[in-house]
Order: C-alpha cells, then sequence, then structure tokens
C-alpha cells in the first residue's frame, strides 16, 4: 500500500517537473550566437576550474575535472563547433549536463538567462549539409531576437558516430 | 509479500552456503571408491553424516518454503546418504556422481528461484533426477511406489527421521526459534497448512476411499512435519510424523476403520494448535500430553522403535533415549555431545547479511571522506598559518578515517575459501572427463580478498585449472612412463604477499614446450625470425596473447585456446598480474598477483611538467637516475637504458602525453621502472613526488566512448582537489612492445 502510494507521488512530482520545465530553456553565448539547451538536461552551472588533461582525446574534450568528488569530462563547445579557441575568462562557465545518468560539463563564453520558449515559437532546424547543423534541435524565437536550440545528445554523441563511420570507410 | 521476498533471497544465500560446504564432502567419499578409505571409517562417516545433515538442512528449509522440487530431490539424495551410511549400500563413484548432480540441480533451481520465486519451472528436471535415485533405491525391495515419490521413500527413511532432529538439534537450534521473522512466516503456514489438514481430515471422513484425497493429506502433514522440523519442534514433529506413518500404513492397504483414523487425527489438530498458540507466547512448543496422544495411534500402527518414551526433559537427554533405544551408540552420542560443544562457539560469532549495494555505498562515501579529508588538512588557505590546534585535530582525524578506510575494506574481504572449494568439484569432474587421476592439494583458503575482487577471479582460475588438467597433467601411462606418479597433483595456494594476494597454481605435469609455443607463434604472424634468442619468459608471454593456443585439438575440457587471453584480461579488470613459469617435464606454476582490494590502491606520485601522475606501486620495480653513458638509441631511434646489465626500454611519458616536461635529455629526470606482463618499461619523469594511498575513480563512460585513452586505467582526486590520472602500465609497456616485437 504504501510503496503505492509514494509511487503516485513520485509521479506527481515528475508531472509537476515536466509542467514547470517545459520550454524552458538555458541560453548562453559563443563567439557571436546564443545558444539555448532544454533546462531539464541541466544539472547546474559552475565557473570554470582546473581542468586535468586526458591524452588521445579528441581536442574538443578538455579533459576531466572534480565536481564534489565526482570525476566528470569537460567538453569545449567552441572546440565542438569549430571555432576558433578562446581564452578562459571569469565569464567562462561549465554547464553540467545530465544524460542517462551521465554527467558531462559544457564549457561556454557566458551563461545568459533561462527562458520561456513556447512550442508554437520554434521553428524546425534549417536542412543544411553544413558541418554542425546536426547538433540543432530548433530556431526559438523570442520577439525579434533568435535562440539557435541545441540537442544535447547529439552534442555529446554525434561527430563520434560521424567520425567512426568515416574511419571505418576509410579503413 | 515483500516479506517474502526476503525470506526467500534468505533462504537462497543460505542453501547457497550450505552447498558449497557440501561439494567438499561429496568428493571426500570419493577416497572410498579409490580404496584410500573404508566406508565404515570414522572419516568418512563424519563426511557421509555431514552431507546428510547439509541435505537434510536444504529439505527442510525449501519443504517450508514450499519448494517442492527442491525438497524431492534432496530427499532422495537424503535416502541414498542413509542407505549408504547405515552400510546396507557400497558407495560407488555414479552415487557421487548423482550427489554432485542433485548439488547442481540445486543451485539451478536457487537462480530459477530468484528469478521467479518458486521452482516450479525446475519440476522436469527434478523428476529425471528423482527417477534416477529411485531406481538406485530400489535396487532393495521397496514398498510400491504411490504417486509422487516422496512417500515411497518416506516409508524407508523413517528409522532415521529420528535421529535427524537432534542433528537439527545440535546444528540450527539457536536461530531458528529465535529469528521473529522465521517464527512468523513459520506460524502462519502452519496455520494455513493446520487449516488445510482439518479440511482434507473432514472430507476424508465423508468418502474413506478417496485416494487422491489420502495422498493430499500425506504431502500436507509430510509438509507440516518438515516444518516443524525447521522449527526444531520435538514434540509436533514426533506426533505429525507418527500420523504420517498411520496415514501412510491406510494408503498403503493397513486394514483400519478410515473414519476413526481420522477423527483421531482430528484431536490431535487441537493439540498442533495449541502448541502454535504457545510458540507466539514465546513458549518452546511442547505437547504436555504428548505420549498420550501417540498411544492409539500406536494401537493402529507399530511406530517403531524411535517414538516411545517421553521424557522428562527430552530435549536435554534425547541423546540418552537414543543410545537406550539403541539407535547411537554411546560412543557416537559422545562424539555428537563433543560436536555440539565445538558449535557453540561458533554460534556466539554473530553474522549479518548485507546488501551489497549498501556496502559499496560505504565504501565510496569513505573513499570520499578521505579526499574530502585530505582538501581540508591540506587547504591552501591554511598555508603559511601556525596552527596548533588545528594541526593536532586534523591528526586525530586522520588517524580515524584512515581507520575507518581499513575498516570498510576489512568488511569487504571475504575468504577465498569458497571459490577454492568450488575447483575441487571441477577438478573431480574434469578428472573424471579426461580419465586422468588428480590430487587437488589447497592450501591458504583462509586468505581474505575483497569480495568483488573474488568474483573476478573464479573465471581465471577456472580457466587455470582447466589448462593444468587438460594441457598440463600426463595421461596416466604418460607419467609412469616419464617415472612420475600416476597421479598427478595440482597445487592451489594463496598468501598475502607485500600487501597483495598471491595464488599459485602449480602443477606436476609436462610443463611448457618452448618449441611448440615458437612454431604456433610463427605460424599466427606473432614474431619473426626463430625466435630462439627469446628468454623463456617472453615465451611463456606469447600464450596470453589473444588467440594463441597450442593445444593439438580442441577438447571439450579446456576451450579454443581463449584461455590465457581470458585470464589476464580478467585479472588486468583487478588491477591484477599473471606469471608462468615452467620448466619441460617437471610442471608449469601460474602466479597470481592481486591487489586485496579495487577501490584504494598504493600509488606513487609522478610529475612531467605540470601534470602529475600516479603510478601503482604494485607495478613499480625501481627508480634510477640513469648516467648519460648508459642510454643506447637504436637506429630507428628508440632508446634503451642498461640497467645492471639488462636493456630497457625507455618511454617517454611526455611524448605519449603530449606535454612540456622540464627537461628532454634522461640524465637530467628520473627513469621509473615498472613491470607488466614480464616485459619492462622505463618511464621518463621529472620528479617522483611522493608516495600515497589513491582512492580509485572510473573515468567518465563518456570519456570512454569518445576517446581513444590508452596508457590510462582510471583517475583519483588530489588533496587540493585536482583530478590526478592513474597509469595503466600494462598499456604503457605494450606501447614500447609493438616496436620490440619487429625487432625480433
Amino acid at each position: 500500500m504504501n510503496a503505492n502510494q509514494n509511487a503516485f507521488d513520485l509521479d506527481d512530482d515528475l508531472f509537476d517537473d515536466e509542467d514547470t520545465q517545459k520550454d524552458k530553456y538555458l541560453t548562453f553565448c559563443i563567439a557571436t550566437e546564443d545558444y539555448g539547451i532544454a533546462i531539464a538536461n541541466v544539472t547546474e552551472i559552475i565557473g570554470i576550474q582546473s581542468i586535468t588533461e586526458i591524452p588521445e582525446m579528441p581536442e574538443y574534450i578538455k579533459g576531466v575535472i572534480n565536481l564534489r568528488g565526482k570525476v566528470i569530462p569537460v567538453m569545449d563547445v567552441r572546440l565542438r563547433f569549430k571555432l576558433p579557441p578562446r581564452e578562459y575568462d571569469e565569464r567562462t562557465c561549465i554547464v553540467v549536463v545530465e544524460i542517462d545518468g551521465a554527467s558531462v560539463g559544457l564549457v561556454v563564453d557566458t551563461v545568459n538567462e533561462v527562458v520561456d520558449i513556447p512550442e508554437d515559437q520554434v521553428e524546425p532546424p534549417p536542412k543544411s549539409k553544413h558541418k554542425g547543423g546536426g547538433y540543432i534541435q530548433g530556431i526559438g524565437k523570442i520577439g525579434k531576437e533568435v535562440k539557435i536550440l541545441l540537442d544535447i545528445n547529439k552534442i555529446l554523441y554525434e561527430e563520434e558516430l560521424a567520425t567512426l563511420s568515416e574511419a571505418t570507410q576509410s579503413a | 509479500m515483500s516479506e517474502n521476498l526476503e525470506i526467500i533471497h534468505e533462504f537462497s544465500n543460505e542453501v547457497r552456503d550450505l552447498l558449497e560446504q557440501l561439494e567438499p564432502s561429496i568428493l571426500d567419499l570419493e577416497k572410498v571408491c579409490n580404496g584410500e578409505q573404508a566406508q565404515d571409517s570414522p572419516e568418512i562417516s563424519e563426511a557421509l553424516n555431514n552431507i546428510f545433515r547439509l541435505f537434510h538442512s536444504i529439505k527442510g528449509s525449501s519443504g517450508f518454503l514450499q519448494l517442492n522440487n527442491i525438497t524431492e530431490t534432496s530427499h532422495v539424495a537424503e535416502s541414498l546418504l542413509d542407505r549408504i551410511r547405515s552400510g546396507s549400500m557400497q558407495i560407488l563413484p555414479g552415487y557421487i556422481d548423482l550427489l554432485c548432480g542433485a548439488c547442481d540441480f540445486t543451485h539451478e533451481s536457487l537462480d530459477y528461484l530468484d528469478k521467479h520465486l518458486n521452482d516450479e519451472g525446475m519440476a522436469e528436471k527434478a523428476r529425471g533426477l528423482i527417477d534416477t535415485f529411485q531406481k538406485i533405491l530400489s535396487g532393495e525391495a521397496l514398498p510400491p511406489t504411490v504417486g509422487t515419490g516422496t512417500k515411497s521413500i518416506e516409508s524407508e527413511t523413517e528409522t532415521r527421521t529420528a535421529e535427524a532432529p537432534i542433528q537439527i538439534d545440535l546444528d540450527q537450534e539457536p536461530d531458528n526459534l529465535k529469528n521473529p521473522r522465521v517464527v512468523e512466516f513459520f506460524l502462519q503456514e502452519a496455520q494455513d497448512q493446520l487449516q488445510v489438514i482439518e479440511q482434507d481430515l473432514l472430507g476424508w471422513i465423508k468418502s474413506p476411499d478417496d485416494t487422491e484425497l489420502m495422498n493430499k493429506l500425506f504431502g500436507t502433514i509430510h509438509s507440516f512435519k518438515g516444518n516443524c522440523g525447521f522449527m526444531n519442534l520435538a514434540d509436533p514433529e514426533r506426533l505429525s510424523h507418527s500420523m504420517e506413518t498411520l496415514l501412510e500404513g491406510v494408503i498403503n492397504g493397513l486394514e483400519v476403520d478410515r473414519t476413526e483414523v481420522a477423527d483421531l487425527m482430528l484431536t490431535h489438530l487441537t493439540a498442533f494448535r495449541e502448541v502454535l498458540h504457545d510458540i507466539s507466547d514465546g513458549g518452546p512448543g511442547r505437547i504436555i500430553d504428548l505420549e498420550r496422544r501417540l498411544a492409539p495411534i500406536r494401537e493402529f500402527i507399530s511406530l517403531e522403535e524411535e517414538v516411545k518414551e517421553e521424557s522428562e526433559e527430552p530435549r536435554v537427554k534425547l541423546g540418552e533415549i537414543l543410545v537406550e533405544e539403541g539407535i547411537v551408540s554411546p560412543e557416537e552420542l559422545q562424539s555428537a555431545l563433543a560436536t555440539q560443544n565445538d558449535k557453540k562457539p561458533l554460534a556466539k560469532k554473530q553474522d549479518i547479511r548485507v546488501n551489497l549495494g549498501k556496502l559499496d555505498s560505504l565504501i565510496t562515501l569513505i573513499g570520499e571522506l578521505v579526499i574530502a579529508e585530505n582538501m581540508l588538512i591540506n587547504n591552501p588557505d591554511l598555508d603559511g598559518l601556525e596552527l596548533e590546534n588545528f594541526s593536532r585535530a586534523a591528526q586525530q582525524m586522520n588517524k580515524l578515517v584512515n581507520e575507518l578506510q581499513e575498516m570498510a575494506t576489512a568488511i569487504r574481504l571475504i575468504p577465498v575459501a569458497g571459490v577454492f572449494s568450488r575447483m575441487n568439484r571441477l577438478v573431480h569432474d574434469l578428472a573424471r572427463k579426461s580419465k586422468k587421476k588428480i590430487d587437488l592439494q589447497i592450501s591458504g583458503e583462509s586468505t581474505e580478498m575483497d569480495k568483488s575482487v573474488i568474483e573476478n577471479v573464479i573465471d581465471p582460475l577456472t580457466h587455470l585449472i582447466r589448462n593444468a588438467v587438460d594441457h598440463g597433467l600426463e595421461s596416466p601411462e604418460e607419467r609412469l612412463a616419464a617415472g612420475k606418479p600416476e597421479t598427478g597433483v595440482i597445487l592451489l595456494s594463496a598468501s598475502h604477499e607485500e600487501g597483495d594476494v598471491t595464488i599459485y597454481i602449480k602443477d606436476d605435469g609436462r610443463g611448457l614446450n618452448r618449441e611448440k609455443i615458437i612454431a604456433t607463434a610463427k605460424r599466427k604472424g606473432l614474431i619473426t625470425g626463430d625466435g630462439s634468442q627469446l628468454t623463456d619468459l617472453q615465451v611463456h608471454n606469447l600464450l596470453f596473447r589473444p588467440g594463441f593456443s597450442t593445444a593439438d585439438k580442441i577438447t571439450e575440457v579446456s576451450g579454443r585456446g581463449v584461455g590465457m587471453d581470458v585470464v589476464l584480461q580478467n585479472l588486468k579488470n583487478i588491477r591484477g598480474n599473471v606469471q608462468l613459469k615452467s620448466k619441460a617435464g617437471e610442471g608449469t606454476t601460474v602466479m597470481l598477483r592481486i591487489p586485496l582490494t579495487m577501490a584504494i590502491i598504493d600509488g606513487m606520485m609522478v610529475r612531467v611538467g605540470k601534470s602529475l601522475f600516479i603510478v601503482p606501486i604494485l607495478s613499480i620495480r625501481e627508480s634510477i637516475c640513469p648516467a648519460a653513458d648508459t642510454v643506447t638509441v637504436t637506429p630507428d631511434g628508440h632508446e634503451l637504458v642498461r640497467i645492471r646489465e639488462h636493456l630497457f626500454p625507455v618511454v617517454r611519458l611526455h611524448a605519449a602525453y603530449d606535454l612540456v616536461p622540464d627537461n628532454y635529455e634522461l640524465d637530467k629526470g628520473i627513469l621509473v621502472v615498472v613491470e607488466a606482463q614480464g616485459r619492462n618499461a622505463c618511464l621518463f619523469v621529472d620528479e617522483i613526488v611522493g608516495q600515497q594511498q589513491t582512492v580509485i575513480k572510473g573515468l567518465s563512460d563518456f570519456i570512454v566512448k569518445t576517446g581513444n585513452v590508452r596508457g590510462v586505467s582510471g583517475c583519483t582526486i588530489l588533496g587540493d582537489g585536482s583530478v590526478c590520472l592513474i597509469l595503466d602500465t600494462h598499456a604503457l609497456v605494450e606501447m614500447d612492445k609493438t616496436a620490440e616485437m619487429q625487432k625480433i
């Protein structure tokens, strides 16, 4: 009985969560563009801290950091988008996202704010063959401003599939 | 329901433990077959008693949970043992296999039970096994079998059910009645059973000739008896046993007034209910007028000698009664009492089963605590401050945390005996299959290791033992021809060495064949040239290459030559190490070096430029400052350093990890000589920072998926909160191996 009761409570919580988090995006800035990621994936935002490099990783994986005793990898989104690197400064942030239980830190130039972008204000991504186009989930409109909404899953895992198939093709 | 679940899990664990004890004892019986021991020697009868008792306990507990397949199987096994024990049957090798089969079956059933919470899916297998047992048992004249086997056997096992409770008395009495959960479960179950018995008795009165009903009744009474036995309730057990016997007589054609029998039994139900009531009030569960109740039953059927005198204090004098009745001799009683006394201190050792997940989180938490403590005590904010009181408090805390960490590690340590005893069984089976004579000698089985480490050792050990039997030991003829004793010896030993555990698997077989290994390696393209300049060690290490096998033919016993490869991989997973030593004609020794625990290692911190790395101390042989003239550079650019007449390849960490070191000249830095898999390499570093306990953290899965991490086995968090990588010496030595192998 009790267990069931709890299960219901849990469900309710989930609904609440979904409700409050729906259509909410954390926006950040890289180079000149504004981007957004669904807030549901974000667990926290921390300032830049010392990163331990890991050998033989792609350039955009900067290494690992100690997040309160947990070792999590850190990805530089700038390098991920093949943009020129930039010195980290006091405005540089690490956005910690969690997908399928795995936490990853994303290094972004600056974090802006959390915004509401209702579904009807999101346009489907442009069909581009351009590299990096694949990370886009949609284009969100807030008044005159435009935010590029990113698909976290693809940012974390997409390219490696691409390179993998390239590698097997060339091999 | 969840309570039920817990009981089932407890049962499953308990029976697994019992089985672990069972197998070695069963194998002891083999000595009789080999003619080493007489069947009636004290050692063997001790073993027989042990096995009997264990099967009986399994039967009792499974009957309690109504796992009928397990119950029946252990029951027939028990019957067979009883025959052997009483001397009416000779031990034959086939019986031992059969008993092993019963163990296997029980294991399987437990696996099934864990998944499905019942053992119904095992019915078919149980049937087959039970049939085999019964065929053997019915070699003697047996009463005609009716229905499910349980009965026919029950009738001829009666004589010893009287003894069984005593043994339970000795062994189990301390726990079951005191375990409130078990008691509660028993009470519930027993009440239900009594209800069913009552209904069926009433039904029986109406239709006295209904055989099916009688069988059902018999089954329920039998389960009830089993439950009482499990709870060590001697009185209700005796009463229900007498009812069972009477009923059986009726089923088998005893001429009595069935209605009268049923009426009589109905009156006994009251007694049982009183007992249950007594127990739920914390009483001992006696039946006060047991004798008076047994008397009318005796009028119907002779209850055999076991149920005669009711003693004032049956529990205390049970043994004496048995002596009086000639069931046990006074000597046996003495030895039983001795066992009882021996076992008493054991009962005081209090164990508690803990969910492994909880233990794991405890260890993780303590790991975090160690790190947090480091961060606190070595906090940069404290630099340059004179804090006498703080330092004292910090020291105290450091001491406590260290103790806590040691204690937590110790909790997870369990003796390797469990794994070793499995090997007994393996060797027995393998010997049978390969028709070789093998003596497995085990020592150091009380050596303790982390539970998860032990789990990872089972597979490699199995492989190695298989190898030893199949490739190592020769056939008896070959051995005799070579002037060796006919029986091959495999030595399995474990010991603590320098903070690690070392396991030796040593056989006195034919040893490794150098030429054959080299030939295979050449054929597989693993080496070029004739291999004559390779050291024995290098040749032996070829065996660890994936897919390498020298077995002339693939046999059922040993696999397809993936063995050694898997062994190495398994050991790497637990940061261990394998070494092979062999002398042609004299045998092979495999040495496994395994860290006590996987959570914390002793590490040496080294610095290259600005980066810090941890090298596991286990793999460090020495550290040197090389003189410039000891360095040789080969034409293809490989650097070799001479250390006492040996040349070691140099691995420049700064080059491997793309770092900027303080110095590029070898003689200005330090070389750390590491060893892995019998190969050595010198890691070139700028400085050795110091030794420290390292809490191992895995690299994130994301990293493993994204990049091709080589040479890093994990990471740890340093006192200042920064992350430090742990070097994988295996991989680093490997980096150089390609080059070296080409050279050869």
